[in-house]
C-alpha cells in the first residue's frame, strides 16, 4: 500500500470484498463448468447409470447388513433391533476348527490355483500367437474357449463321470496299466488336483483372450526389427512378447490376488462331500453351510467380512508392490 | 564390394502386382534414396531387400551374393524404421545392444561398442533411460545406434524422419549425412519427402506405381527430369507445366500457346517435333520476371506474392492453371509491385511429349 495521502486507490475493505467476490465468482464458474460438462456429455453418463445403479443395489446397499457380523442377529428383531455383541463372532470364528480348516484349504487351493492356473492362459496365448495356420489356430481357440460357456453343474457332471470308478475314462485308462480303480472324488488327497485341473480346463482358454489382446497390441515393427537383428521366434517370444505384455500380466495378477479367497465355491459344493471336507471345505462353503444351511447369519457374516478384509489388504499390497517395482498398477 | 543389385524385382500380393520388375544397382558406399508418393512401392522394395517381404520374382544380390532365399538375419543388413521400433521395456543401452546380444557377442565387446556408438550419436548420458523418457530426436538416434552398432554391410532406412517435427528433421537429416560420410556404409533410404531425397542422396530413384521413373544424381533429376512425373515430383515448388504446340520459327522451334510465343532451344529433336502438341516444363527458379513497363515474353495474371525474405514466390495463373515463379527479392521489390509477365532462356525450357509425358531427347542441362 502507498503512504501517499492523496492516494485514491481501493481500501483494504474493498480489496477483501473484491477477493471474496472473485472467489464466489470462481466457485460459481466451477459449478457452471460441471453443469456444462454434464449437459454436453449426458449421453455418456446415461450409459454409466445402469452400472452405478447395479453397484448401489447389489454391492453398496447390502453393506448396511454387514453390521450383523457385530450383532446377535435375530430374523424377528431385524438388523436394527438386534443387540450389539462386538467382536464375539470373530472370537468364535477363530476358535472354530472347521473355519480354520476352511481358511487353510482356501489359502492352499488359491496358492495352487495361482501357481498352476495363472501361467496357463499366458502360455496358451503365447502358443496361439505362434500358430501360423489360421484354420488350426481358430479351431484350437474355439475348443479351449468352449468349457467356459458350459454351466458349472454340467462341468461337475463331466468330472464325476470322467473320474467314476466304474465307467470313468480315467479309471479305464489306468486300468490298462493294471492299476485298481480309484475312488477319486471320495479321497481327500485327490480333491485339490481335480479341482485345480478342472478350473484350468474350464477357464484357461477364455482367460487367454486378455493376453491375446495384449499381444495383438504389440507393434509388428518390434518383431520386424528383431528379425533383421537375427532373433529367432523363441527369442522374440521371450524378449519382445512377454516383456510387452508384462503390464497386462501384472494387472491380472493383482486382480487374481484380490480374489485369492474367492474360490469358485459352486464347483466345490458340486464336487465335495463330507469325506473330502478335510481338503475341500473352503471359507465360502463354510459360510454357505453356516449361514444358509445352519441359519447362523451373524456368524457367517463375520466370516464373510473377514474374507473381504483379507482380500482388500491383499489387493492393496499387491498393487503397491507392483506400482513401486514395475510402474504398473490398477490405480 | 557391398553393393546391392536388384534385377527384375517383382512383388505381388495374390493377383495384385505392386512392384513391377525393378532393376537397380546400388554401388558400395553409395547413398541411394528411393522417393515417390505413397503407394509407389518404395517401402515394399526396401522390405524385400531387408528380407521382411518375400520376393515374388527377380534376383536380389547383396555384396555379390544371391540372397532371395536368405533369412533377414543372414543378409547382414540393418534397418531403421519409421516409428523407431525401440523396445519399450529396455533402456537405451540395452536397445542398442539387442542385436549384438542376439548374436551372442562377448559382453565386454558389447559394452565397448555400445559406449562407442553412444558417443558417436551423442547418447552417452541417456544410456540408462527408457525410450519413453526420450524425445523424438533422441529415439531416432537410438534407432540409428541399434543399426550402426552391428556394423552391417548395408543400412536400410524406412522413412526414419517422418515422425519428427520440421526443425528436428532438418537437424537429423544433417546427422544422417554426416554419419554416412563417417561410416561409409552402403545405404538405401526411403522417403516421400523430396527435400530429404535431394539433400541426402548420392543418387535418387524416383518411383511411381511400382516402377522406377528415373535414376540419377539429385541435380541431374532436377535439371533433366525424364518425364512429367519426375518434373512435377522433384523441386519445391514443382515445375510448371504449360500445354503448347511447336511451330517453326526463323530462329528455330517456337512453342506457341494462347497467342504467346516462346523461343525453344535449337535442338534436332525439337525441330523435328514441329506441329506436335507438347508440354513445356518451366522451373519456377529459371524464370525472370518483367516489370510493368518492360513487358515480358509471356504475360501472366499475378494472384499473390509470398515474400520469404531473400526470395519471393509469385503465384500467377496461366491457361487457367497455377503458375509459380520463384525470384530474388533483393533489388527487385519495385518490380514485384507490378509484374507484367516473365521471360525464360530457351535452353531452360524442358519439352515433354504430350502423348507420352516423356522428355524429348537431346535436352541436357549441364549442372
Amino acid at each position: 500500500m502507498t503512504n501517499d495521502p492523496n492516494f485514491s486507490g481501493p481500501t483494504t475493505e474493498q480489496l477483501v470484498f473484491d477477493a471474496t467476490e472473485s472467489q464466489r465468482r470462481r466457485k460459481r464458474t466451477r459449478i457452471q463448468k460441471v453443469g456444462d460438462h454434464l449437459k454436453r456429455e449426458w449421453q455418456l453418463y446415461a450409459l454409466l447409470l445402469p452400472t452405478i445403479i447395479w453397484l448401489m443395489v447389489f454391492l453398496y446397499k447390502p453393506m448396511y447388513g454387514l453390521q450383523i457380523a457385530f450383532k446377535d442377529y435375530s430374523v424377528f428383531r431385524g438388523i436394527a433391533g438386534s443387540p450389539w455383541v462386538g467382536l464375539e463372532h470373530f472370537h468364535t470364528l477363530f476358535e472354530n476348527d472347521q473355519f480354520l480348516r476352511a481358511l487353510r484349504n482356501t489359502i492352499i487351493m488359491s496358492a495352487y490355483g495361482l501357481l498352476f492356473g495363472f501361467p496357463v492362459p499366458i502360455l496358451l496365448a503365447l502358443m496361439f500367437n505362434e500358430v501360423l495356420n489360421q484354420t488350426f489356430k481358430k479351431s484350437a481357440q474355439t475348443i479351449v474357449y468352449l468349457p467356459h460357456f458350459i454351466s458349472s453343474v454340467i462341468i461337475a457332471g463331466i468330472v464325476m463321470t470322467a473320474f467314476s470308478p466304474s465307467a470313468g475314462i480315467v479309471n479305464t485308462i489306468i486300468g490298462w496299466f493294471g492299476i485298481e480303480p480309484i475312488y477319486f472324488l471320495t479321497k481327500p488327497e485327490w480333491f485339490r488336483p481335480i479341482f485345480i485341473g478342472t478350473g484350468i480346463w474350464q477357464e484357461a482358454g477364455f482367460q487367454s483372450i486378455v493376453y491375446l489382446a495384449a499381444i495383438a497390441g504389440v507393434s509388428p515393427t518390434l518383431y520386424e526389427s528383431a528379425v533383421v537383428d537375427g532373433a529367432s521366434r523363441w527369442q522374440m517370444m521371450w524378449k519382445i512378447t512377454v516383456p510387452s505384455i508384462l503390464p497386462t500380466i501384472i494387472i491380472m495378477l493383482i486382480i487374481r490376488i484380490g480374489n485369492i479367497l474367492e474360490i469358485s465355491f459352486e464347483m466345490i459344493i458340486l464336487l465335495y462331500q463330507p469325506a473330502t471336507y478335510e481338503t475341500a471345505d473352503v471359507v465360502n462353503t463354510f459360510i454357505y453351510r453356516q449361514g444358509l444351511q445352519g441359519g447362523q447369519y451373524d456368524f457367517a457374516a463375520a466370516a464373510g467380512l473377514f474374507n473381504a478384509v483379507v482380500a482388500f489388504i491383499l489387493v492393496m499390497t499387491a498393487n503397491t508392490i507392483s506400482k513401486r517395482y514395475s510402474r504398473t498398477s490398477l490405480w | 564390394m557391398s553393393g546391392v543389385s536388384l534385377n527384375g524385382i517383382t512383388k505381388a500380393y495374390g493377383q495384385l502386382e505392386v512392384v513391377h520388375g525393378i532393376d537397380l544397382e546400388v554401388q558400395e558406399k553409395e547413398f541411394v534414396v528411393l522417393v515417390g508418393p505413397s503407394g509407389c512401392g518404395k517401402s515394399t522394395t526396401l522390405r524385400m531387400i531387408a528380407g521382411l517381404e518375400e520376393i515374388t520374382d527377380g534376383d536380389l544380390s547383396i555384396d555379390g551374393r544371391y540372397v532371395n532365399q536368405v533369412a533377414p538375419k543372414d543378409r547382414d543388413v540393418a534397418m531403421v524404421f519409421q516409428n523407431y521400433a525401440l523396445y519399450p521395456h529396455l533402456n537405451v543401452a540395452d536397445n542398442i545392444a539387442f542385436g549384438l546380444r542376439i548374436r551372442r557377442t562377448p559382453k565386454a565387446e558389447i559394452e565397448s561398442q555400445v559406449k562407442e556408438v553412444g558417443g558417436i550419436l551423442g547418447l552417452t548420458e541417456y544410456l540408462e533411460r527408457r525410450p519413453a523418457d526420450l524425445s523424438g530426436g533422441q529415439r531416432q538416434r537410438v534407432a540409428m545406434g541399434r543399426a550402426i552398432v552391428r556394423q552391417p554391410k548395408v543400412f536400410l532406412f524406412d522413412e526414419p524422419l517422418s515422425n519428427l517435427d520440421a526443425k528436428l528433421r532438418t537437424q537429423m537429416r544433417a546427422e544422417i549425412k554426416r554419419l554416412h560420410k563417417r561410416l561409409g556404409v552402403t545405404s538405401i533410404y526411403v522417403t516421400h519427402d523430396q527435400v530429404e531425397a535431394m539433400t541426402l542422396a548420392d543418387r535418387i530413384v524416383v518411383m511411381h506405381d511400382g516402377r522406377i521413373e528415373q535414376v540419377g544424381t539429385p541435380m541431374d533429376l532436377f535439371l533433366n527430369p525424364a518425364n512429367t512425373f519426375v518434373a512435377g515430383f522433384l523441386g519445391s515448388p514443382p515445375m510448371n507445366m504449360v500445354d503448347a504446340k511447336i511451330v517453326a520459327g526463323e530462329t528455330g522451334p517456337i512453342a506457341e500457346f494462347d497467342g504467346n510465343r516462346l523461343q525453344l532451344a535449337k535442338l534436332p529433336s525439337l525441330e523435328n517435333a514441329v506441329g506436335t502438341e507438347v508440354i513445356l516444363g518451366i522451373r519456377p527458379e529459371f524464370v525472370t520476371v518483367a516489370a510493368k513497363d518492360e513487358g515480358g515474353n509471356v504475360p501472366v495474371d499475378v494472384d499473390l506474392i509470398e515474400t520469404l525474405g531473400s526470395e519471393a514466390l509469385i503465384h500467377a495463373s496461366l491457361q487457367g492453371a497455377p503458375f509459380v515463379i520463384r525470384t530474388e527479392t533483393v533489388g527487385q521489390m519495385d518490380i514485384l509491385d507490378g509484374i507484367s509477365g516473365f521471360n525464360i532462356e530457351p535452353h531452360l525450357i524442358r519439352v515433354f511429349d504430350k502423348a507420352t509425358g516423356q522428355a524429348l531427347p537431346g535436352q541436357v542441362l549441364e549442372q
